[in-house]
């Protein structure tokens, strides 16, 4: 999810509810865990991120894709240390990368984090697999896990995008397009977590299965699961409201303040007069129309800042950048 | 240059962001949410106000000491994906948008292009936040707007063993490549062994490291140091004021009409 394709209400809403899954989540890793469970998490966070940059070929494609790591971490880690992993990683991946955004940095989370490590593990992952599963087990079940997370995720981004208003592709074609999307990706991504879990069982099995034992029981999850659907269905309520009735959060808000959402002055003050006039003797393109005028004002402005901007900096930067480790 | 060496030099840039900055990292990044929401609250066919906001990155860049050619080349980054999009609105809204001259636009294009613009600003905002706190600086002043500490001192941990387990990936790589006989991608089964061995060798750093930590007095907590120029000052009430209003008079007034270009 990117910021160009969010408003500000479903940003802001959706915030709130990523805000609220990761208060909760660190409130229970820190009550459940071992004391070792800190470097682990924050190791575990970085081999996702190094384990993301390393691909695999895709069979008869000639491309080749990479690992998310939702269900390999709420697996290996227990589902609230998980989401908070790859909720750091997410972060992380926003703040140096600017993948995505910042204001869309709660949707990633809810997408990609919470609906593998909450929803598809807990729901999915562990109760299929059972106890002493075998490798064709362990391949199918992730398999599954991962294709449920990631088709979950594309409804949810189809759910965001649909609410904000902003592109005019039709709610059944979008969701038609992110599912089928989703669908090839979450194959991939299964068969790379089975994989992996494979051979972790393989070699490590005593680390297998084990992270009831590492990060505490998980118990609440199913609670916490209801709660999120609860408050997603609340929140989609009101977007869905705010969709309908009022494109644009702010706009709906003045509307309710002024009883107009006209951001024109509705008074005649002496500062308006005065850039009347002033509107009158300066006006550069009186002849164009009007929104491309003002397209063209506005971008002329723009580059004449950048252009000025450019020039300070140039003399000023040597005195301003200095090498800081942090 | 690899995905792995890209994503190594940007986290070493990382970190060496983060300079001599006047004001406190929570009011940049006050300062940057609410650009954001103001930015993102114009209507998508608005173009005209949208651009007006960005004036904000280059004024920020240049307060910061940035260069803004070099954070406009780097926000690029963003576009594919709201391009990809974007596209769709002009095939899908065919109704007429501007007219110049004898040309019309239609709505879909102006959305599109309202998108895309979209994209670069909230990029280009990020990127100034990030180049002027640097990491630890944001983690910080996440602190200090009430950010849980255990995921403060998540985000710290796996930023400082990020560059670590990165080398240690690149290094298996290149010792997979040596003896690759120019097979570019991993296949499926040995990624699974790549990947594996690395979880392998990330479970024994985490126990070194949590030796080395208890050894120096670990409590649970990474001690906080904070910066005396990086505390809230009257000037960062000030700036956050100020900016708040200029983006009210973006989001809010008509200022092309205002500057006579109608």
């Amino acid at each position: 999810m990117s910021d160009a394709l969010l408003s500000a209400p479903v940003a802001i809403a959706a915030d709130v509810v990523a805000v609220t899954l990761l208060a909760v989540a660190a409130a229970k890793v820190k009550k459940n865990v071992k004391e070792n469970l800190v470097p682990l998490m924050g190791v575990m966070g970085a081999f996702i991120f190094a384990a993301q940059m390393v691909n695999f070929a895709i069979p008869g494609t000639g491309s080749s894709g990479h690992i998310v790591g939702g269900v390999l971490l709420a697996a290996l880690l227990g589902p609230w240390a998980g989401f908070l992993t790859l909720a750091s990683v997410l972060i992380i991946q926003c703040l140096i990368f600017a993948d995505g955004g910042l204001m869309a940095l709660g949707c990633n989370i809810i997408n990609m984090g919470a609906m593998t490590a909450l929803v598809a593990y807990p729901l999915v992952f562990r109760p299929l697999l059972g106890k002493g599963a075998a490798g064709w087990k362990i391949m199918a079940v992730s398999i599954a896990a991962c294709v449920i997370g990631l088709e979950l995720g594309a409804c949810m981004v189809t759910l965001e995008t649909v609410s904000s208003g902003i592109t005019a592709l039709p709610a059944g074609k979008f969701l038609a397009l992110m599912s089928g999307i989703h669908l090839a990706i979450g194959i991939g991504e299964g068969v790379a977590t089975g994989v992996v879990l494979i051979f972790i069982r393989k070699y490590r099995p005593e680390l297998f299965g084990a992270e009831t034992a590492v990060c505490g029981s998980g118990a609440g999850i199913k609670k916490a699961v209801i709660g999120f659907a609860i408050a997603a269905a609340v929140i989609a309520g009101g977007l869905a409201f705010l969709a309908s009735s009022n494109p644009d959060g702010l706009e709906w808000s003045i509307e309710k303040i002024t009883g107009t959402t006209d951001p024109e002055p509705q008074h005649v003050s002496a500062f308006s007069t005065g850039a009347g006039k002033i509107q009158e003797t300066t006006s550069i393109m009186p002849d164009y129309d009007n929104t491309f005028a003002g397209v063209a004002g506005a971008l002329m402005v723009v580059v004449l800042v950048w252009g000025v901007s450019a020039m300070l900096v140039k003399r000023k930067r040597p005195a301003t950048r200095t090498i800081h480790n942090n | 240059m690899g995905k792995l060496e890209k994503a190594l030099s940007e986290i070493q840039d990382m970190q060496r962001g983060g300079g001599e900055q006047s004001l406190s990292p929570l009011c940049l990044l006050l300062v940057t949410v609410v650009y954001l929401v103001a930015m993102l609250s114009v209507p998508v066919d608005s173009l005209t106000m949208l651009i007006w906001f960005a004036v904000f990155p280059i004024i920020g860049a240049g307060l910061s000491g940035l260069d803004f050619s070099g954070i406009f080349l780097k926000s690029l980054i963003a576009l594919p994906f709201a391009a990809l999009i974007g596209l769709f609105n002009p095939i899908f809204d065919t109704a007429p948008g501007i007219h110049a001259g004898g040309i019309e636009v239609s709505h879909g294009w102006v959305t599109f292009f309202s998108i895309c613009l979209r994209a670069l600003l909230s990029v280009q905002a990020l990127l100034i936040l990030t180049s002027s706190c640097g990491f630890i600086g944001m983690c910080r002043s996440m602190r200090r707007a009430g950010v849980p500490e255990f995921l403060t001192t998540q985000l710290q941990m796996v930023y400082r063993y990020l560059t670590v387990l990165m080398q240690e990936s690149l290094d298996m790589r290149r010792a997979r490549e040596a003896r690759g006989y120019g097979k570019k991608h991993l296949s499926l089964k040995m990624w699974g062994a790549f990947v594996g061995q690395l979880f392998l060798r990330t479970l024994n750093r985490a126990d070194n490291i949590h030796r080395a930590m208890l050894a120096r007095g670990f409590t649970g907590q990474i001690p906080h140091y904070e910066p005396r120029r990086q505390s809230w000052r009257l000037r960062d009430t000030a700036i956050l004021i100020i900016s708040a209003g200029l983006f009210a008079i973006f989001r809010f007034v008509d200022l092309s009409a205002l500057l006579g270009f109608k």
